[in-house]
């Protein structure tokens, strides 16, 4: 994974639009410790998008960010349930709709992509 | 330049890491599959968003705080992540207090450095000056004696 700048310049804070690369968080100096790979300059800009929002602290925003690494990790197990009980070695879209209607805490994401 | 929230997506490239780490090897995803669980988690955020403000204006707060968040969580159903978010943020606390001491020491050092640089400075226009007073006195000396 780059390690972005080690000097430990905030790059989520200059807002910088990775739109092609993605920038992943520079590792802390404990080896193995991610912790958070999503940019949290992205989640930032999903916040914002919320007109009632007025301001997140920091720490709301690294929360929101670990938050949906945790829930594709779950929803990508629950869906590969579903592609194994189908013998397949690949996860199709209609496992990822089958894990979200059979899970109740997945019903907030029915109808959020036809 | 997104049209909608939806559209701001989160970076394929991470989403796909993710997925392949939370899966056994071997095992693959369609790109539709992968799309879908990028807008998924996108929409997430969005949704854990929104519960979180409820709770700071519950609050009478306008900034989002990790409270705001975790509660959101539980009032999501996802209580299960509760508890490696409150670690993730402990670790994260650590790590900006780390960061601060070390930035804050920079600070000193180079303090320290440029303070070293102007007292060798200083040192050197102040045995100018003692060399011009004992000129001086001496001077002094000779007019009392004169006296």
């Amino acid at each position: 994974m780059a390690a972005a700048a080690a000097g430990g310049t905030p790059r989520e804070e200059e807002g910088s639009s990775g739109e092609a690369a993605p920038q992943p968080q520079a590792p802390t100096s404990a080896p193995g410790a991610r912790l958070s790979r999503l940019p949290l300059a992205r989640v930032k800009a999903l916040v914002k998008a919320d007109p009632d929002v007025t301001l997140a602290g920091q720490e709301a925003i690294f929360i929101l960010a670990r938050g949906p690494e945790l829930f594709v990790e779950t929803i990508a197990k629950d869906a590969y349930c579903c592609a194994q009980q189908g013998k397949r070695k690949t996860l199709q879209r209609r496992d990822l709709d089958n894990a979200i209607e059979a899970v109740d805490e997945f019903a907030f994401l029915e109808g959020k992509f036809s | 330049m997104a049209e909608r929230p939806e559209d701001l997506n989160l970076p394929n490239a991470v989403i796909t890491r993710i997925i392949k780490e939370a899966l056994p090897d071997g095992v693959n995803i369609s790109k539709e599959a992968r799309s879908a669980i990028s807008r998924a988690a996108s929409v997430f955020v969005l949704y854990a968003t929104s519960c979180a403000n409820n709770f700071a204006m519950k609050g009478k707060r306008k900034t989002l705080n990790a409270s705001d968040v975790l509660s959101a969580m539980e009032e999501m159903e996802f209580q299960r992540f509760v508890a490696p978010l409150k670690e993730a943020l402990e670790a994260y606390r650590r790590e900006q207090r780390g960061k601060k001491e070390a930035s804050e020491q920079k600070k000193k050092d180079k303090d320290r450095k440029t303070d070293s640089e102007e007292q060798d400075k200083s040192r050197e226009e102040d045995n100018d000056e003692e060399e011009e007073r004992l000129e001086e006195d001496e001077q002094n000396e000779e007019e009392e004696v004169d006296n």
